[in-house]
């Protein structure tokens, strides 16, 4: 019903838009992900509404990769947020996005935290436990990967599905020994007794990076191509105020999220902040002519999904080379 | 005056009503069977069609034959760690031991409720109050209470059973004729005579059907009550393809649903057949 809504929703759209020779979306929809990194300052300091004045801008959070797929899945928004595993999910299931954006780099803003007192201090403790992640995102990816590199077998624990909101209260119960999540919730079960025992920067620094990406719908991209470019412009004002103004940003998290100042100090650390024009070097996107380690990322990440019969098949690699364009960014920076 | 002039009566309308009962039901009953068919031919042909001519896309509606796929992989190979009979297990096994409790608690408290005008007066606040409630609603609360192990599931589906079956006892007993009771009582029945010769064989054919549209209840809520941090069920198996945009799983998890739900509901009426033939 939702999804016929959407469609009837688009086709009027569609109609509107070519009555009117002016390429001017009415609203823009942006999905943005329940993290600490600078969609909350681009938010906050109101920057997309100075880039498309006259335009009645929307934000809407969402949980996780999984939720965020599934507003995509039906058309709920004209921008979102994704993790690499969720969007191997979306490139492989030929989702009408493409990636446009670095929106973070993740380093210990999301962490394996164990109970301390179920002296837990290798992976393989973990075997008897109860461990939780919100399965499909980058963490549930990174738990399994991390299994696999010990050499401990999955089946050996109870591997659970929670929201990051459940892991919170789940922990707190005492219902939980182990959970891989995200700030800010995390926190809640570090200061719960609990201990950080992986971090998902040190399972970068093992040649499995995280991070999130920014993707726009290709309906949206098609009709209004100039408007992506505002909003990647957007985008990177907030990286940079991010960069330049660390305090103020804490302040403006921390109200964002209902958090100390400190928390939001110490969470902010954690993310990593890609400034725009170094978005387009070999590391992350690479530019149009010659994609980035994004690609490799995708790849393997859909790989391993593959191996985990949670996709069907291995897409060829030009595939997830044309899910990132860096045309925007260029644009932006001026390359 | 018309007791005594049935027993006269029936060689011959019986007869000629049964002959012509025979003759109008067996066509009657292919008949229906046959409209059924074409429904099920119907939508199965638009399906095919749909999919075929590519009128849809296969992310959201997949063909016929890859949902098939999907069933005989799930059977054979499973989904993420046990088969789709072990997800039906799971699930039906968290139905039944709900529902079971609902009518234990449900009956018994519908009776009660029914015969006594206090207790009446005493429980329909609770009731009352807690049967609109949506169990979605209610659930993020169980869980915060039991946790998210298995006893804030089945209390979900417990929940959602259980007002269906006290009402239509309560609406059951009410019901029975008071001639019916009050020929037991000046025969001499005890109140537990009364109880279990009188008000439950009355009332028992409306209770049954409390029962029937209790299990559907039960029934619908159950993705919502696997939704969080279930490793096995239907509810879960189509919450978890969902998330990885699995289609064919999702649409073949709720065909599983709805042919199990149907099952379920004959078994009731089977059932309901067996116990009380005069209904």
């Amino acid at each position: 019903m939702k999804r016929l809504v959407a469609m009837l929703a688009v086709v009027t759209m569609a109609l509107t838009a070519t009555a009117h020779a002016e390429d001017k979306p009415a609203k823009v929809t942006v999905g943005y992900l329940n993290l600490v990194n600078a969609q909350l300052v681009t938010k906050h300091l109101g920057l997309l509404a100075k880039e498309m004045p006259g335009v009645d801008i929307k934000y809407v959070k969402v949980g996780g990769g999984g939720d965020m797929l599934r507003a995509i899945a039906g058309n709920d928004v004209d921008f979102g947020g994704l993790g690499n595993p969720p969007t191997a999910i979306g490139a492989t299931r030929a989702l009408p996005i493409k990636g446009i954006l670095v929106i973070n780099m993740l380093d210990y803003v999301e962490a394996m935290v164990v109970r301390t007192d179920k002296n837990i201090t290798s992976l393989k403790d973990l075997k008897g436990k109860t461990v939780a992640a919100p399965f499909g995102s980058t963490t549930h990816y990174l738990l399994l990967q991390a299994l696999k590199d010990e050499g401990v077998d999955p089946a050996s624990m109870k591997i659970l599905d929670l929201a990051p909101s459940d892991i919170a209260a789940a922990w707190l119960r005492g219902d939980i020994d182990a959970a891989w999540f995200w700030e800010p919730n995390l926190d809640k079960a570090v200061k719960n007794g609990g201990k950080i025992l992986i971090t998902s920067g040190e399972m970068a620094k093992r040649g499995y990076p995280t991070w999130d990406i920014g993707v726009v719908m290709n309906a949206f991209a098609d009709k209004y191509p100039s408007y992506v470019e505002k909003f990647v412009k957007a985008e990177c004002e907030g990286i940079d105020f991010w960069l330049k103004n660390p305090e103020k940003t804490a302040e403006i998290i921390a109200e964002e999220l209902s958090l100390p100042l400190e928390d939001a100090t110490r969470m902010m650390k954690g993310t990593g902040m890609v400034p725009c024009n170094k978005q387009l070097i070999e590391e992350y996107l690479g530019t149009s002519a010659k994609k980035g380690k994004f690609v490799d990322t995708l790849v393997s990440t859909a790989d391993f999904l593959v191996k985990q019969e949670r996709l069907p098949k291995l897409l060829p690699r030009a595939d997830f080379e044309a899910f990132i364009q860096p045309s925007y960014i260029e644009k932006v920076v001026g390359h | 005056m018309s007791v005594e002039a049935s027993p006269m009566a029936i060689p011959i309308s019986a007869d000629r009503t049964r002959r012509g009962h025979l003759r109008r039901r067996l066509p009657k009953i292919s008949r229906s069977f046959l409209l059924s068919s074409l429904t099920v031919a119907l939508l199965l042909a638009t399906w095919t069609l749909v999919t075929d001519m590519g009128w849809a896309n296969e992310l959201f509606l997949p063909k016929p034959q890859a949902v098939w796929a999907a069933f005989i992989k799930t059977m054979t190979r499973g989904y993420q760690g046990a088969t789709l009979l072990q997800h039906l297990g799971a699930s039906l096994y968290r139905i039944l031991t709900a529902f079971t409790l609902a009518c234990l608690v449900g009956i018994p408290l519908g009776v009660l409720m029914g015969v006594s005008r206090n207790a009446r007066a005493l429980l329909n606040p609770l009731i009352e109050f807690y049967r609109p409630l949506p169990p979605l609603g209610l659930y993020t609360l169980l869980v915060m209470w039991l946790g998210i192990g298995e006893s804030s599931k089945l209390s979900l589906l417990f929940l959602a059973g259980l007002p269906g079956i006290v009402i239509s006892t309560i609406q059951a007993v009410t019901s029975v004729d008071p001639v019916y009771v009050r020929a037991a009582q000046s025969l001499g029945a005890t109140r537990r005579h009364l109880l279990f010769h009188v008000y439950l064989p009355a009332a028992g054919p409306l209770i049954l059907a409390g029962m029937r549209i209790s299990l559907g209840f039960t029934y619908t809520v159950l993705v919502a009550a696997e939704i969080v941090a279930a490793s096995a069920g239907i509810g879960w198996m189509i919450w978890d393809a969902a998330k990885f945009l699995l289609s064919d799983v999702v649409i073949m998890g709720l065909i599983v649903l709805g042919l199990t739900g149907v099952l379920l509901d004959l078994i009731m009426r089977g059932i309901a057949k067996l116990l009380m033939p005069w209904a």
